[in-house]
C-alpha cells in the first residue's frame, strides 16, 4: 500500500517539479540577458545636428585654454608641504642636516689631534683611534650632502621669494661654498682612503686641510642664518648695500666660535657613544679594552669642549643683546624664557652623567680610594647647581597658590629664579665637573716634584678663590643696579676660566715623573658606564635641537629679522611643547640614521663572505676581524 | 632571557628623548602670534585712543616686554608707574608729548640715569608702530601719573598732523604700518618724513591746537642729554 501511494505522489510531484525547475531556468537566463552589457542606441554621427550647449562647451574650453596661455608668470611667495606644513618639514630636514654637518666637522677636528699625537709620541694605538673616528666620516658626509641637497631644494619649493631673497644678497658667496665642498671631497676621502698609503706628515697635512675646509664652508654657510637674524649691509628697505657686511654681521663670528666648540663637544659625546655600542658588543678583553678607551678619549673631548661653551654663549647672547635689546628679552624674557629651563634641565643631565662617567671610570684605576671621599662633596655641589639653575623666575601655580605666594614669583625661591643665582651656578658647576675631570687624571699617581706640597697647596687656593669670587659677585649682583649687575657675568667667568687655565698648567707640571700607584685597566669598567655615554650623546643632540629652534625661532614673525617679514600661515612661535616633539622626532631620526652609519662602519671591519665561509668550514674560533692581523679593513698605517 | 644591546640601547635613546618631550610640556605653554595691525579711525576720541594705545602696548609695541608699570626693584628698564609726571619735567624744553615722541622716534638721545640704553627705535621695523598708532601709546602714558591730553591731531617733533602748519593735507584715512620688502604696505599718508639722524627738528606743535597741550616755555632745541641715564 505504501509502495502504491509513494508511485502516485512521485507521478504527481515529478511534473510539478519539472515545471518549476523550467520556469527557475528561464527566469534566470532572463536576469541574465538583461544585465548583459548592450551598446545604447546611438544615432549615425554623420547625422546628428550641432546644439547649442555642445557649442557651449567647446567655446569654453577654448576659452580656458587661450586664457591658460596667456597667464603671466607670477612668482609664488611659498608653497605648502602636505600633512605636517611646510615649516615643519624645513624644520627638520634642516635640524637633521646640521646634526650631521656638525658631526663630519667635529670628527676631523679631534681624529687629526689624536693623529698628531700618535705621530709626536710614536704610540700607534692613538693612530689606529684616530683611524676608527675617521671610519665613521665617510657615510656620514654623503647624508650631509644628500640632506643639504634637501634642503635647499625644499626652501626653493616652499619658500621661493624668502629664498630668492637670500640668493641675492649671498650670491657671490656660492661659488667660494662649491669649491670648497669640492676640496672637501677630495680631503676627506684622500685622508680617509689614504691612510698608512702616505708619509705620516703628508697625511697630517690632508687631515689640517680637511679641518681648515670644513671650518670655512661652516663659516660660509653661518653668514647666511646669522644674516637672517642680525641682519647688517643692507638699507632699511632690503637692498643689498655690502655683502662683506652681510657676511660680517653682528651674530656671525660669535656663531662661529659657538658652533666650532658645540660641534667638537657633540662630534665627540657621538663618537664615544659609537665606542660604547662596540664595547657592549664586544666580546673579548681586547676589544673591551680598546673601545673603553675610545668611549673615554670621546667624551673626554666632548666635555672638554662642553665646559668652555657657555662662555662662548655668554658672548652670542651678549651680542643679541647689543644688536637689539628686542631680541634679547625675547630670547631671555619673553616667548622663549621657559625654553632655558629645559635646557637647564639637560645642562644639568649632561654634568651629571659626564661627571658620574669620571666617578666610575676612576674604578678603572688601582689606588683611587683617597680621592673616592671627594666625589660625595662633588655630588651636592653638582646637585645644588642644578637645583639653582633649574628655578624658574615664576613658579607654575593655581590661583590659590598664586594667592599664598603673593604673585607668580615665589617669596623665597624668586631669588634664585634670576641670573645672578643662575650665572653662580652654571659657574660653579663648570669648576666642579672641571674638578672631577683634575681628580680623574691624577688617580693612580702621586706627584714626585720637590714642590709638590706647594703646588696642590696653589691649585686648592686658586679652586677656592674662584669660588669665593663668583658666589660673592652672584651676591654682590642682588645689592646693584641693572647696568652693574650686567656687567658682574665677565669677572665671574674669567675667574673660572682663569682659574681652569692656570690649575691644568700647574698639574701638567706637577705630574710630570708622577710615580704611579696603579695602572690603568682599560676594560675594566662597569657596562652602566656605557649606557652613561649613550645617554650623553642623545642629551647632546636634543640640546643641539632645542637651541637651534631658539636660535631660529627668535626671529619670531620675521624671515629675515626687521627686514622680510613672515606672511605664511607659519609666521607664529609655536608652543615650547610643540617645539620639544618636533626636536624629539628629529633627534630619533638622527639616531636612527646614524646607527645605520655604525652598522655601515661595522660592516667595513666584518670579513670578506668567501673568508668566513672558509673559517666556518674550517671550524676557527670567532675573532673580531679588526682585532685580527691582516684581516680585511685593516688599514694601519706601519711605519 | 637576554635583552640584546641593540635593543637596550633604542630603548635608551626613546627613553631619555620622551623624557625630555615630556619636560617640553610641563613648561607653560604660549603660542605668539604675529602682531595685529590695529585699525585706527580718523574720529578716534583721545579716550579711544587710550584704550588703544594700551593694546598697542600690550602687543605689537612689545612695551612690556622690557617695561613693567608699578614693579619696584633692580629694574633692567624704567617702571612707567606715574612716568608722564616725570616726562613733563624730565627734559627741560620738552612738554610730556615731546618727551614720550622723542623717546619713542629717538630712544638714544636720553637715557634715564641708571639704565643702560636699549630702547629701539619704535617707528622702524622690527615693531615699526607708524604715527598714528604712536600717538595712541603718548595718549596712554600720559594717563600714568597724568591726564591724556594727545588727539590725532596733536603734532610734535616728528610728526605733522594732516592740517597742521607743515603737514601734509588732511585726510580721514589712517595708516597701516610702514616697512619692509617682506609685504608690509608702505609709510601711511600723513606721515611726516622723519628727520635726518643727529638733527631733530623743532618741535611743530600748533599752539593751541585741539587737544594739544600748552606750548612748551622753551622752544629752543633741548638740552644735550647725559650720555647714561634712563627713560
Amino acid at each position: 500500500m505504501n509502495g502504491v501511494l509513494k508511485r502516485r505522489l512521485l507521478f504527481v510531484v515529478g511534473p510539478f517539479t519539472g515545471l518549476v525547475m523550467f520556469a527557475s531556468v528561464v527566469m534566470i537566463a532572463t536576469y541574465l540577458t538583461n544585465r548583459e552589457y548592450k551598446e545604447p542606441y546611438r544615432a549615425p554621427a554623420a547625422i546628428v545636428d550641432t546644439t547649442p550647449r555642445v557649442e557651449g562647451l567647446a567655446a569654453e574650453t577654448a576659452a580656458a585654454e587661450a586664457t591658460a596661455k596667456a597667464t603671466p608668470y607670477a612668482e609664488a611667495e611659498y608653497r605648502t608641504f602636505p600633512i605636517v606644513g611646510s615649516r615643519v618639514a624645513i624644520w627638520a630636514v634642516a635640524q637633521l642636516h646640521l646634526l650631521f654637518a656638525a658631526f663630519v666637522l667635529a670628527v676631523p677636528l679631534f681624529a687629526f689631534i689624536i693623529e698628531v699625537i700618535g705621530y709626536k709620541t710614536k704610540d700607534s694605538r692613538y693612530d689606529r683611534l684616530a683611524y676608527e673616528f675617521t671610519k665613521l666620516l665617510s657615510t656620514s658626509f654623503s647624508l650631509t650632502a644628500t640632506f643639504g641637497a634637501f634642503l635647499t631644494f625644499m626652501l626653493i619649493a616652499l619658500y621661493p621669494k624668502f629664498t630668492n631673497y637670500l640668493m641675492s644678497v649671498f650670491s657671490p658667496t656660492f661659488l667660494p661654498y662649491v669649491l670648497l665642498f669640492f676640496l672637501e671631497a677630495f680631503f676627506l676621502y684622500t685622508y680617509y682612503y689614504g691612510w698608512g698609503k702616505f708619509h705620516p706628515l703628508v697625511h697630517i697635512g690632508l687631515g689640517l686641510g680637511l679641518n681648515l675646509v670644513g671650518t670655512a664652508i661652516m663659516f660660509i654657510a653661518n653668514a647666511w642664518l646669522t644674516f637672517m637674524m642680525s641682519p647688517r649691509g643692507i638699507s632699511d628697505q632690503g637692498a643689498v648695500l655690502s655683502v662683506w657686511d652681510a657676511v660680517w654681521n653682528h651674530t656671525w663670528m660669535p656663531i662661529n666660535v659657538h658652533r666650532v666648540i658645540a660641534n667638537i663637544a657633540f662630534g665627540g659625546s657621538v663618537a664615544a657613544a659609537y665606542a660604547a655600542f662596540k664595547f657592549l658588543q664586544a666580546e673579548t678583553d681586547e676589544e673591551r679594552a680598546h673601545y673603553d678607551w675610545m668611549g673615554y678619549i670621546g667624551n673626554f673631548v666632548a666635555i672638554s669642549a662642553f665646559l668652555p661653551l657657555p662662555f662662548a654663549g655668554y658672548w652670542l647672547a651678549k651680542e643679541i643683546y647689543a644688536y637689539s635689546q628686542t631680541l634679547g628679552l625675547t630670547m631671555m624674557g619673553g616667548a622663549f624664557s621657559w625654553l632655558f629651563i629645559i635646557q637647564a634641565v639637560l645642562i644639568g643631565n649632561l654634568f651629571l652623567a659626564a661627571n658620574y662617567y669620571l666617578w666610575l671610570g676612576m674604578g678603572r684605576v688601582e689606588g683611587m680610594q683617597p680621592l673616592q671621599k671627594f666625589i660625595k662633596f662633588l655630588l651636592i655641589g653638582i646637585a645644588v647647581c642644578f637645583a639653582v639653575w633649574a628655578t624658574p623666575r615664576s613658579i607654575i601655580a593655581t590661583v590659590s597658590e598664586l594667592r599664598a605666594m603673593g604673585g607668580s614669583t615665589h617669596p623665597i625661591l624668586g631669588y634664585l629664579g634670576v641670573m645672578s643665582a643662575k650665572n653662580t651656578a652654571v659657574n660653579i658647576l663648570i669648576l666642579t665637573t672641571f674638578m672631577s675631570f683634575l681628580l680623574y687624571r691624577r688617580t693612580g699617581k702621586v706627584a714626585t716634584v720637590s714642590w709638590a706640597k706647594t703646588g696642590h697647596a696653589a691649585q686648592l687656593t686658586i679652586f677656592a678663590a674662584a669660588a669665593i669670587i663668583v658666589v660673592f659677585l652672584g651676591i654682590y649682583g642682588y645689592f646693584v643696579e641693572a647696568t652693574v649687575r650686567i656687567g658682574l657675568s665677565v669677572p665671574q667667568v674669567s675667574s673660572v676660566l682663569a682659574a681652569m687655565v692656570s690649575i691644568t698648567a700647574i698639574d701638567v707640571f706637577l705630574f710630570r715623573g708622577a710615580s704611579r700607584t696603579g695602572e690603568v685597566r682599560w676594560g675594566k669598567i662597569p657596562a652602566i658606564s656605557q649606557y652613561v655615554l649613550i645617554f650623553i650623546a642623545v642629551t647632546f643632540t636634543w640640546l643641539m635641537g632645542l637651541m637651534g629652534y631658539v636660535r631660529s625661532g627668535l626671529r619670531q614673525h620675521w624671515h629675515v629679522y626687521g627686514v622680510i617679514r613672515d606672511t605664511s600661515v607659519d609666521a607664529f612661535t609655536p608652543t615650547l611643547g610643540f617645539a620639544t616633539r618636533v626636536v624629539s622626532v628629529t633627534v630619533l631620526l638622527f639616531f636612527l640614521l646614524i646607527g645605520f652609519v655604525f652598522w655601515i662602519t661595522t660592516l667595513h671591519d666584518r670579513p670578506d663572505f668567501e673568508q668566513t665561509k672558509t673559517r666556518r668550514r674550517e671550524g676557527s674560533g670567532e675573532v673580531s676581524p679588526e682585532f685580527a692581523v691582516g684581516t680585511a679593513g685593516e688599514h694601519r698605517r706601519t711605519s | 632571557m637576554t635583552i640584546p644591546h641593540t635593543v637596550r640601547v633604542g630603548v635608551l635613546v626613546v627613553a631619555a628623548t620622551s623624557f625630555y618631550t615630556y619636560v617640553g610640556q610641563m613648561v607653560p605653554q604660549k603660542e605668539v602670534l604675529p602682531p595685529q595691525e590695529t585699525q585706527i579711525r580718523a574720529d578716534l576720541t583721545t579716550a579711544d585712543m587710550v584704550k588703544v594705545g594700551r593694546e598697542i602696548m600690550d602687543g605689537k609695541g612689545l612695551c612690556f616686554t622690557c617695561h613693567t608699570i608699578g614693579k619696584t626693584g633692580a629694574l633692567r628698564f624704567p617702571d612707567l608707574e606715574g612716568v608722564d609726571t616725570r616726562a613733563q619735567s624730565r627734559v627741560p624744553g620738552l612738554t610730556d608729548i615731546e618727551y614720550f615722541a622723542q623717546s619713542i622716534y629717538e630712544p638714544e638721545k636720553f637715557i634715564v640715569p641708571g639704565f643702560n640704553p636699549g630702547m629701539p627705535v619704535i617707528n622702524k621695523p622690527p615693531i615699526g608702530l607708524n604715527d598714528q598708532e604712536i600717538l595712541c601709546v603718548i595718549a596712554y602714558l600720559q594717563t600714568l601719573g597724568g591726564k591724556p591730553t594727545v588727539t590725532l591731531q596733536t603734532s610734535h617733533a616728528y610728526y605733522k598732523a594732516p592740517g597742521a602748519p607743515g603737514g601734509p593735507p588732511a585726510s580721514g584715512v589712517t595708516a597701516e604700518q610702514g616697512a619692509a620688502p617682506g609685504g608690509a604696505p608702505p609709510a601711511p599718508p600723513g606721515s611726516a618724513p622723519l628727520p635726518a639722524p643727529g638733527k631733530p627738528p623743532a618741535p611743530v606743535t600748533p599752539p593751541g591746537a585741539p587737544g594739544t597741550p600748552p606750548a612748551s616755555p622753551a622752544a629752543a632745541p633741548a638740552p644735550v642729554a647725559p650720555a647714561k641715564g634712563t627713560r
